[in-house]
């Protein structure tokens, strides 16, 4: 018990310090200018195949930062304890979307070469002219400053009061964070649904799914929670949250991991079967051009590596409370997003098979220096845990 | 960075005193009722003769339930003409009443089970009743699909037992999903719950003051002495069916949902049904959960175990549940128009618009999609009569709602010469007021028979159950029996 007392979290909180990780800040820093800068590049060289692949990383990016957001609301949500100790991480990746929207400018201006249906006329497709009342440029922007704009504006909304109730513990905080949670809960249905079918469903804008939002959705919470078990275990191995984190956390994170690996499975298999079942053309062209060719081979690694592999091994509870070995599942969930998304965008630029392109890694390499680089800029100027949660006893407590 | 270290038990310094009076957390059971008085209280429910109020509502219900068992005969004796089907009607009534009673099933074992596994504490003082609720209505549901069939002796070729006739099953058609689907689920259901029992079982084993009670008891409470191996037992048990348990409450509904989205029919066929489906059936669940558990709470005065922090608990599980029947509702329109296709965008406007718009809008709209909303007030969540008003909404509204997918997606199918409207006949509405009181029959013959809240499990949520409670029990201001301390 002394010794439990002696490493117990002090009430200023644990910060990080940004000069010990300069050297990686700098280096992420340079990475993210020189892959931005190809990614100039690439826009005017290849334009169409450049567009695809950054709207693959931008997908693979969002969907995370998402994610993130969503579990910080479902936290105050539901009013639990466990997550109090891992929030503050899942605050700063949400507050990611302000770096995701300057990414949507690219989409913007390549739309024309992403989005087949802004370039046909009206009056050339009669399915097309009949849902132009959605389908318009004018409505297009409109909804993406808006989804983008609530995340960002939430999210923020979210760092700052819980960054605020560090000062003082006052819980008038927790309950004001609750509101937010409680109106962002169905904002955040209505814009990750229609972001998804807007940006990734828009790319073969004649197909269609009721399922879609919610496929997009179980992705962007599974590898969300398995980005920020990666997070917390680099964190720690820094010498950070040490004393606040523990086993008990990892278990559940580990089991929302297991859950929503399930959850991903469930939804994509039911979108999957009763689209084969019914073998209506409309709807099979998407699955088709996937299940063919060399697509095949990545659905197949999709199946086995998204579900079947991470589900069998997640069932272990000794997995889950092995800090280390979850992070082998949580960056293969990662990897597997990856692919999902993949799967998601570009077999409507290839339709004849995978045709992997410079310009795929450069954009991701962009996005996903740019985003550390970002991380860690915001990482160290508040606490690293929310030390005056009025939770926080509870979840240090936390015994499953 | 392997061995993490268990959770320090104190914080220094002020974080530990910042817990704010708003942000208390409410004890499961109020009044720091103590292990004797829930054991009176909830075996004396038993134990005691029935009150008049029961045999009142036992003779009442009784009587329904025999009306519907007459029409079921007459059905079966006559055949399936005695009912409003028609063509292009194949499906109406008789399949609404299933998926209706198939939808309440699934409240208890999500309360039991996924409850459960998500360590939600509150679930103990309504997991039984709730478990108890599932079993009658997926017997209430089971009754449908087996007379629709027509020659309800044929019924055994469901099941894939090879025969003299070499006849096998379609495995390729979700009817014969559905059949694996509900008895895998209503077989584990009954584990689970009598699992839960056994412990509740030898209590009242112990209190039984006659032989046959003493006897029937003790046969089913299966030798427990509380010992410390048969908790260990009984915990792991447990455990075991929650997690098995957990993939049935999803499986089922999605499998109920695949008879129609399998098919190509505008309205049926949508991807987003299955979790939809299962939504709504936890939607539709905790509704019935929350209409027989208000009156119960009331007559038995169990106003310290079923607390108003649980209804506010159940309320939100509706309004999250029924607003994602709302975005499932919603994304079904706006997929119908994007399609572009214009037998879905029809089929779509018939429902609003069409002969049965009224069942759209009172049923779908008013009941499920807008009655709902009011438990975002947290006064709504907690004010028992508002909490009933939309319990029955919820009830009537996920009735009405698979009546307007199943009949409302027939009526005007793909030839207009054969367009026809259903109208029920006397057997149908009653075969259906008949389950209605069968459902209530079993209920109330369970809460006279066995322990209607699950005593061991709420006396785990209890703080004396913790052997670091800081308040003795014997300090507690309620002494055994339930008599106030003077």
């Amino acid at each position: 018990m002394s010794e439990r007392l002696s490493n117990a979290p002090t009430p200023e909180g644990e910060y990080f310090e940004s000069g010990r990780f300069a050297g990686l800040s700098v280096l992420l820093g340079v990475i993210a200018f020189v892959a931005l800068a190809l990614c100039g590049a690439g826009a005017v060289i290849d334009p169409r195949q450049f567009g695809y692949s950054w709207m693959f990383a931008f997908a693979f990016f969002f969907t995370l930062c998402a994610g993130c957001f969503f579990w910080t609301i479902v936290h105050y949500a539901v009013d639990a304890e466990w997550t109090v100790v891992v929030r503050r991480q899942l605050e700063n990746m949400g507050v990611l979307m302000g770096i995701i929207a300057l990414f949507f400018i690219p989409i913007f201006f390549l739309r024309h070469h992403l989005f087949d249906w802004m370039n046909i006329p009206a009056g050339t497709e009669e399915n097309l002219d009949s849902k132009r009342a959605y389908l318009n440029l004018g409505f297009w922007v409109v909804r993406a400053v808006f989804f983008l704009g609530f995340f960002i504006i939430a999210a923020q909304l979210l760092k700052r009061f819980s960054v605020r109730q560090d000062k003082d513990g006052n819980p008038k905080f927790t309950i004001w964070l609750r509101r937010v949670s409680f109106i962002s809960l169905p904002l955040f249905a209505l814009c990750i649904t229609f972001a998804a079918y807007d940006w990734f469903l828009g790319l073969q804008y004649r197909w269609f799914s009721t399922m879609f939002g919610v496929y997009i959705f179980a992705g962007a919470a599974g590898s969300s929670m398995a980005l920020l078990v990666l997070v917390i275990t680099a964190l720690r191995k820094a010498g950070y949250l040490t004393n606040v984190v523990t086993v008990e956390h990892y278990h559940i994170m580990g089991k929302w991991m297991l859950a929503f690996c399930i959850f991903w499975a469930y939804i994509g298999f039911g979108q999957y079967m009763l689209i084969w079942y019914a073998n209506m053309p409309e709807e099979t062209r998407y699955f088709l051009v996937r299940n063919t060719e060399s697509w095949w081979y990545l659905s197949m690694l999709l199946v086995f590596g998204r579900f079947l592999g991470p589900f069998v091994i997640l069932l272990l509870q000794s997995i889950k409370k092995h800090p280390h070995q979850l992070c082998y599942v949580a960056a293969w969930t990662l990897f597997m997003q990856l692919l999902d998304m993949y799967l998601v965008v570009l077999p409507a630029l290839h339709g004849t098979g995978i045709h992997l392109s410079l310009w795929d890694f450069v954009a991701l390499i962009a996005m996903g220096a740019t985003l550390a680089f970002a991380f860690l800029r915001i990482v160290g100027k508040t606490s690293l845990f929310p030390v005056r949660d009025p939770r926080l006893i509870e979840s240090l407590k936390l015994v499953n | 960075m392997d061995d993490a270290p268990t959770a320090p038990d104190v914080i220094r310094g002020e974080a530990s005193a910042s817990v704010g009076r708003p942000l208390a957390r409410v004890p499961l059971v109020l009044n720091r009722r103590n292990f004797s008085w829930i054991t009176e209280r909830i075996s004396g429910v038993v134990e005691d003769r029935a009150p008049r109020w029961w045999w009142v509502c036992f003779t009442i219900t009784a009587v329904v339930a025999m009306i519907g068992l007459f029409c079921i005969g007459y059905q079966i004796s006559t055949g399936v003409g005695v009912w409003g089907n028609n063509i292009p009607n194949g499906w109406a009534w008789d399949i609404t009443n299933f998926v209706f009673w198939i939808g309440i099933g699934h409240a208890g074992t999500l309360i039991s089970a996924i409850l459960y596994l998500l360590r939600q504490k509150w679930r103990t003082s309504i997991n039984r009743s709730a478990e108890a609720m599932t079993l009658f209505a997926v017997m209430c549901a089971a009754i449908f699909p087996g007379i629709h069939v027509g020659r309800v002796w044929m019924a055994w070729y469901l099941a894939p037992i090879p025969n003299n006739y070499g006849i096998w099953q379609n495995f390729r058609s979700p009817l014969m999903w559905d059949v694996f689907a509900v008895s895998t689920y209503f077989t584990v259901s009954v584990l689970f719950w009598y699992t839960g029992l056994i412990p509740d079982l030898a209590t009242l084993r112990d209190r039984a003051t006659t032989k046959i009670k003493k006897f029937l008891f003790g046969v089913f409470a299966v030798g427990w002495r509380g010992s410390n191996r048969n908790w260990r037992h009984y915990e792991m048990a447990y455990l075991l069916l929650a997690g098995l348990s957990t993939p049935l409450v999803l499986s089922v509904h999605s499998v109920v949902s695949f008879d129609f989205a399998s098919s190509i029919l505008p309205t049926w066929h949508t991807t987003i049904f299955p979790p939809y489906f299962v939504a709504g059936a936890i939607f539709g669940g905790f509704a019935m959960v929350l209409t027989l558990l208000i009156p119960a709470r009331s007559i038995f005065k169990l106003h310290d175990i079923i607390t108003l922090q649980h209804i506010d608990k159940m309320a939100k599980i509706i309004l999250l549940t029924g607003s994602f029947v709302t975005y499932a509702y919603s994304m079904e329109f706006f997929v119908a128009w994007y399609s572009g296709n214009a037998y879905e965008r029809f089929a779509f406007w018939n429902r609003v618009l069409g002969p049965y718009w009224w069942y759209w809008w009172t049923g779908m709209l008013f009941c499920n999609v807008l009655s709902p909303q009011l438990f975002w007030s947290r006064w709504c969540r907690r004010n028992i009569l508002v909490v009933y008003f939309v319990c029955m909404c919820v009830n009537a509204g996920m009735w009405f709602e698979r009546f307007i997918i199943i009949v409302g997606g027939l009526h005007r199918d793909f030839l207009p010469s054969s367009w026809g409207l259903f109208v029920p006949t006397w057997v149908d509405i009653w075969t259906f007021v008949g389950t209605l009181g069968i459902f209530t029959s079993l209920f109330l013959l369970f809460i006279r028979f066995l322990p209607m809240i699950a005593m061991s499990e709420v006396k785990i949520v209890l703080p004396g159950a913790d052997a670091h409670d800081p308040t003795p029990m014997g300090h507690h201001p309620v002494q055994a029996g339930g008599a106030p301390r003077t």
